[in-house]
């Protein structure tokens, strides 16, 4: 039971993931990230994180990808790219994908293997992903790492707000 | 089977008791939508000084199945301009994530061997949020593959709409998640033995009533379905029963956020009487709530656009943050 609703899940969101990249219409490839992040969601539920899997639906599929949506269905429906790849970025994408791959792959190596030759969910702590573990590491454990966060996130917001404030004085497009 | 995607719930129940468990909410929820269509249909009449459907069968009891057997029977029709897959899927999309919230709502506390609810789930009303926000895409998807400018704007406003109402809605319920210390639905309904939360929590509950005529698309919030401007918005489109399941979901919808508001806000299940009574205190809350719903349609006007969009965030949001804040402050100071 839970190895076919692992590999749903894998099969989904590597599907998802693939087809953001390879689908030609932008409001395709946001409702790919969408099925993506669904099925990410399946996975957290499987490794028993159940508030980092409703966390996941409802700030990503929910609220970001919304917006996504809502942006991508405005200037989307459209079969051609809005613009034509910089020259630069052909160089450097493949470069900081390898990059990305290689620092992932270090991460995956060196940790998270370990827990393979475990029992898997039979030896995960009671109340292990519930919303009270969460908030006991995030408020009590890690609440420096937190704050800190939520500062740059604030700060982040207070940004945006400014820079769509300046765009609409000097009568830019907005 | 289900138990490692629970978690740590107080209290799991024998597979074939969730089967029986599901079938059963599943059925009489689902027989209780043309009921309250009927309701609306008749208690609007009312309201507008007419009698309301009253030629099938007696009192016009038998419009719903009439209205069913004509949408079954209808074409399956797709524009021209419409996309395919994303044309059929959307109405299903809404549908599954109406129904699949029926799960959370409970009936009851545990009597004898069975749990009167589908799941108790310690991550409870997000699980609420949760698919919610994949109901949204429903709408949207709808709204945009019907290739249709109406169809379209419909879906647009229902997003922004959305965005904008969904925070204070989570806010509302916030409150109530700190006075009751847990996110589980049956946990919150049992710390209402001495008080429910609509006293000590009634700005919250009239956020949320607020919040909820939003997000179902009700009047006076039903802008992106508002026929002068729009036809009928997302679901302009469609026919047979793929408008009949947008129609459906809706109407489940209705009938959730009723069940959230009584869970959260009303007692759920406490009443009076012996304990074998309590689905029906719940299914009557729910039904009162729902009646509250088809008072407004019938007495408010619709609001215009922008009077939505800064009442959404000027006035409501600030509220429902000031009230957790508040809410906040009491519970650590009692």
């Amino acid at each position: 039971m839970v190895e076919v609703a692992f590999f749903a899940g894998a099969i989904g969101a590597i599907g998802g993931a693939i087809a953001v990249v390879a689908l030609r219409n932008p409001f395709y490839s946001v409702l790919a990230l969408v099925v993506h992040l669904v099925f990410l969601a399946g996975i957290f539920l499987l490794l028993r994180a159940q508030f980092i899997a409703a966390a996941q639906i409802v700030v990503y599929a929910g609220a970001v990808m919304v917006i996504y949506v809502f942006v991508a269905a405005y200037v989307g429906g459209i079969e051609e790219p809005l613009f034509d790849s910089a020259p630069q970025l052909r160089v450097f994408g493949p470069v900081l994908a390898a990059a990305l791959f290689i620092e992932i792959s270090i991460a995956v190596l060196g940790s998270a293997l370990i827990g393979l030759g475990g029992e898997g969910v039979a030896d995960v702590p009671a109340g292990f992903g519930t919303p009270e573990a969460v908030g006991r590491l995030m408020l009590e454990d890690f609440l420096i790492a937190f704050e800190a966060a939520s500062m740059l996130l604030l700060v982040a917001a207070v940004a945006a707000i400014v820079l769509a404030g300046r765009k609409k004085e000097t009568g830019g497009a907005g | 089977m289900i138990a490692p995607l629970l978690g740590d719930t107080s209290f799991v129940d024998a597979t074939w008791i969730m089967i029986v468990k599901s079938l059963l909410i599943f059925i009489v929820l689902l027989s209780i939508v043309p009921v309250v269509l009927l309701v609306e249909r008749k208690l609007l009449g009312r309201f507008q000084q007419r009698y309301g459907p009253n030629r099938v069968g007696p009192y016009g009891a038998l419009q719903p199945l009439a209205d069913v057997g004509k949408l079954l029977s209808k074409q399956g029709f797709r524009p021209r301009g419409a996309v395919p897959f994303l044309y059929e899927i959307a109405p299903a999309i809404s549908i599954f994530a109406a129904v699949i919230t029926l799960a959370i709502l409970p009936f009851g506390d545990v009597q004898g061997e069975v749990g009167l609810y589908g799941v108790d789930l310690p991550i409870g009303i997000l699980y609420f949020f949760a698919f919610g926000a994949i109901g949204f895409y429903g709408l949207l998807l709808g709204g945009w593959a019907s290739g249709s400018k109406y169809s379209f704007l419909g879906a647009m406003r229902s997003a922004a709409q959305l965005i904008s109402y969904e925070i204070a809605m989570g806010l509302s319920l916030l409150g109530v998640v700190m006075m009751a210390g847990s996110l589980s639905l049956v946990d919150i309904v049992k710390a209402q033995g001495e008080i429910w939360f609509i006293v000590p929590q009634i700005v919250g509950f009239l956020i949320f009533m607020v919040a909820g005529f939003a997000e179902t698309n009700r009047v006076p919030f039903d802008l992106p379905e508002a026929d002068a401007e729009l036809v009928a918005g997302y679901s302009t489109e469609y026919g047979g029963m793929r408008f009949g399941s947008y129609f459906f979901a809706e109407y489940m919808e209705i009938l959730i956020i009723s069940g959230i508001a009584s869970t959260m806000f009303l007692g759920g299940w406490m009443g009076p009487g012996p304990s074998w009574l309590d689905p029906v205190w719940m299914l009557v809350k729910m039904l009162a709530v729902t009646a509250f719903f088809i008072w407004i349609r019938a007495t408010l006007p619709r609001f215009r656009y922008d009077q939505l969009m800064s009442f959404g965030w000027k006035v409501l949001l600030p509220i429902a943050t000031l009230n957790v804040l508040a809410t906040a402050v009491l519970v650590v100071a009692t």
